[in-house]
């Protein structure tokens, strides 16, 4: 019991990360865009969930009152309606992804904006500093998804008994960060992947071929956000109650960064390595932190051990290996390959 | 405390961590992440020397100076010089003082734990304000608070402007090649501003319990308006983060208090939000902050639109 449920875990967890971290490593890793403000668009997410389902939900079967107490009368009624009809569930959960995926494509295309005047550590600090407006408006404001109260959100596998509920949505999980996958391997292997690596190289060069930089990052931004925003409402659907503050910037920037550049920047398969190390060792350290309190005699808790050793993490693979896990290879396009034999 | 005193002492403690800032700003060219972190590192300080050592918070300000410099030492020490020999990106060095931020909430966390079972009182949660006493009818943490901004700045222009070493740290400032040529170990100039940047957030941290509660977290939302202050004055000029530090301390106060009047107290939580719009929109129209700004051309462009 407690090994499956822990393994479980995993599974959730690399599936919801590795979501957040492909989009991640498709601005960041590809494009050279440092996006401190990754956690917006997870939120966005939440808020797609929390703020906008629930409502809808609460339109259609004619609830008033505020947005807490009426999320949970519409939550007991859909909870109710998918225990009886499973493809009312598999339909709310279709729906909910192609929304806040909607969502996060057209919040990461205007939050990008501000790159036309500004760069690297300017723009960093922007973007970090827009994301947390949102993320405190959303914390201390109770009407958009609950603040600090937090709303529930309905349970979309209502009809799956509850043994096996967390087991059918690691499946679940698991498949939309594989299609995410899929689609990000597809998308970064044409020419438009090969134009964000050399713009992450050298802007002027791509300005220099004609092309609009601004462009490139608009496009680029809403489609790593709006996928990015998918894993936040994945999350939500998966806890069946959505809060702020589980959308802190330590847990959906830092630590995505921190998977990006353990698993190595610009190459996916690398990524999904740093997610699966990452999130093993996480999970490890949270199941087991009475005992390691206990093992090591710590006079604290462990989750500040968490803290200490992922920051320890991160500057020694920034010193010792930059390049990451698994490093980013040549592009091997038809005439590269050509070039390649000819000359060997 | 009235509306208009607390808000001035909050801004003189935000004007000594936004020069922290734009010191190592300048001369190291990484905006740190930690500096909110530095400071709560300070608080936790003047806390241990309270609880230890009966010594009143405000006789322990040297003493937090000395600490927080050595953290800052430390930082760069650790943290970043291996990175920037390595001649490392600014955005990898952003993420290196991201990194270190968190070990040090993770340390400073673990720590508030250890000194709670110490002492038996509880250490992730503490204020200073029940020691504050009246000087005349006024705060005493006003009046420290005050002395201290006109200390740091005193000794800052004297060591600046009539010491050889400061004209070496403005030369490696304005020019580090070509201070470098001219024989001034820009190494050495770069260590005592991480020092000096560090000694500055440690004193503003030990009297930040006076204003507010601290948690180890509390870094993490304090950054927000250093960085909001350092920006506004202009990241890389030293009057800028002192003009900043102002215009950000006071109006998140004072907006604040006047929105809470029209809307009512629940605006009160959103004051970091103000410093975030001021940060954001002096970003986007002036980039170079408050210092950066060309009057000339304003007046002209102004007089020109009458």
């Amino acid at each position: 019991m407690g090994l499956e449920h822990t393994l479980i875990n995993i599974a959730i967890w690399f599936g919801l990360y590795l979501i957040v971290a492909i989009s991640l490593n498709l601005e960041y890793g590809y494009g050279g865009i440092p996006n401190f403000g990754r956690a917006l668009a997870v939120i966005m997410g939440a808020i797609a969930v929390g703020g906008i389902v629930n409502r809808i939900l609460m339109i259609i079967f004619g609830i008033s009152g505020n947005i807490i107490s009426g999320s949970s009368s519409a939550k007991a009624i859909v909870n109710d309606l998918i225990a009886q009809n499973p493809a009312f569930g598999i339909g709310l959960l279709i729906f909910t992804l192609l929304l806040s995926g909607i969502i996060g494509v057209i919040v990461g295309a205007v939050f990008i904006l501000p790159s036309a005047k500004l760069e690297s550590d300017y723009l960093a600090i922007t973007l970090l500093a827009i994301s947390e407006v949102v993320f405190m408006v959303s914390y201390y404001n109770p009407d958009l998804i609950g603040g600090y109260y937090g709303v529930p959100t309905p349970d979309v596998l209502a009809f799956v008994p509850g043994e096996s509920r967390d087991l059918v949505f690691a499946g679940v999980i698991l498949i939309v960060a594989l299609l995410v996958y899929i689609f990000a391997e597809r998308l970064l292997n044409t020419p438009y992947g090969r134009l964000l690596k050399a713009m992450r190289e050298n802007e002027n060069v791509v300005k220099a071929y004609g092309r609009d930089i601004m462009k490139i990052r608009i496009k680029t931004v809403a489609v790593g956000s709006g996928i990015a925003a998918m894993a936040g409402a994945l999350y939500s659907l998966y806890s069946v109650n959505v809060i702020a503050t589980a959308f802190n910037r330590v847990e959906w920037t830092f630590y995505p960064f921190l998977m990006v550049l353990l698993g190595g920047l610009g190459n996916n398969r690398g990524v999904a390595l740093g997610v699966l190390t990452f999130v093993t060792i996480r999970i490890l350290l949270i199941t087991y932190k009475y005992e390691i309190t206990h093992a090591l005699h710590l006079p604290f808790e462990a989750v500040w051990l968490e803290y200490i050793l992922f920051g320890i993490l991160m500057l020694l693979i920034l010193f010792y290996k930059p390049e990451g896990l698994i490093k980013e290879k040549p592009i091997m396009t038809k005439p590269i390959k050509k070039a390649m034999t000819k000359r060997s | 405390m009235g509306v208009v005193e607390g808000a001035i002492i909050y801004a003189n403690l935000l004007v000594l961590l936004a020069i922290g800032l734009t010191l190592t700003y300048i001369t190291t060219a990484v905006p740190n992440f930690a500096q909110g972190s530095f400071a709560i590192f300070g608080s936790y300080v003047a806390l241990t020397f309270l609880r230890l050592f009966k010594i009143h918070p405000y006789v322990s300000v040297p003493i937090t100076f000395i600490f927080g410099g050595l953290l800052g030492l430390l930082t760069y020490i650790v943290a970043l010089r291996p990175l920037i020999r390595r001649e490392a990106s600014i955005v990898t060095l952003m993420i290196a003082t991201l990194a270190w931020d968190l070990i040090l909430l993770g340390t400073i966390g673990a720590y508030s734990d250890y000194i709670a079972r110490l002492t038996r009182k509880p250490g992730a949660k503490f204020i200073f304000t029940h020691l504050d006493y009246d000087i005349a009818g006024i705060s005493a943490i006003f009046i420290v608070s005050s002395l201290v901004i006109a200390l740091t700045l005193v000794g800052l222009f004297l060591l600046l402007y009539k010491t050889k070493f400061g004209v070496a740290i403005r030369a490696s400032m304005e020019n580090p090649a070509l201070a470098e040529i001219m024989g001034v170990n820009v190494e050495y100039t770069r260590m005592f501003s991480w020092f000096l940047s560090g000694a500055l957030a440690g004193m503003a941290g030990c009297l930040l319990p006076f204003k507010q509660e601290i948690v180890p977290a509390t870094g993490a939302l304090i950054i927000v308006s250093i960085f909001a202050a350092s920006i506004v004055g202009g990241l890389s000029s030293i009057y800028g983060a002192l003009l900043g530090g102002y215009v950000v301390g006071l109006s998140e106060s004072l907006i604040t208090f006047w929105l809470s009047t029209i809307f009512g107290t629940g605006v009160l939580v959103y004051s970091k939000v103000i410093s975030l719009i001021i940060l954001i929109i002096t970003l986007l129209v002036a980039p170079r902050g408050l210092v950066g700004i060309n009057w000339r051309k304003v007046r002209r462009w102004v007089s020109s639109t009458h």
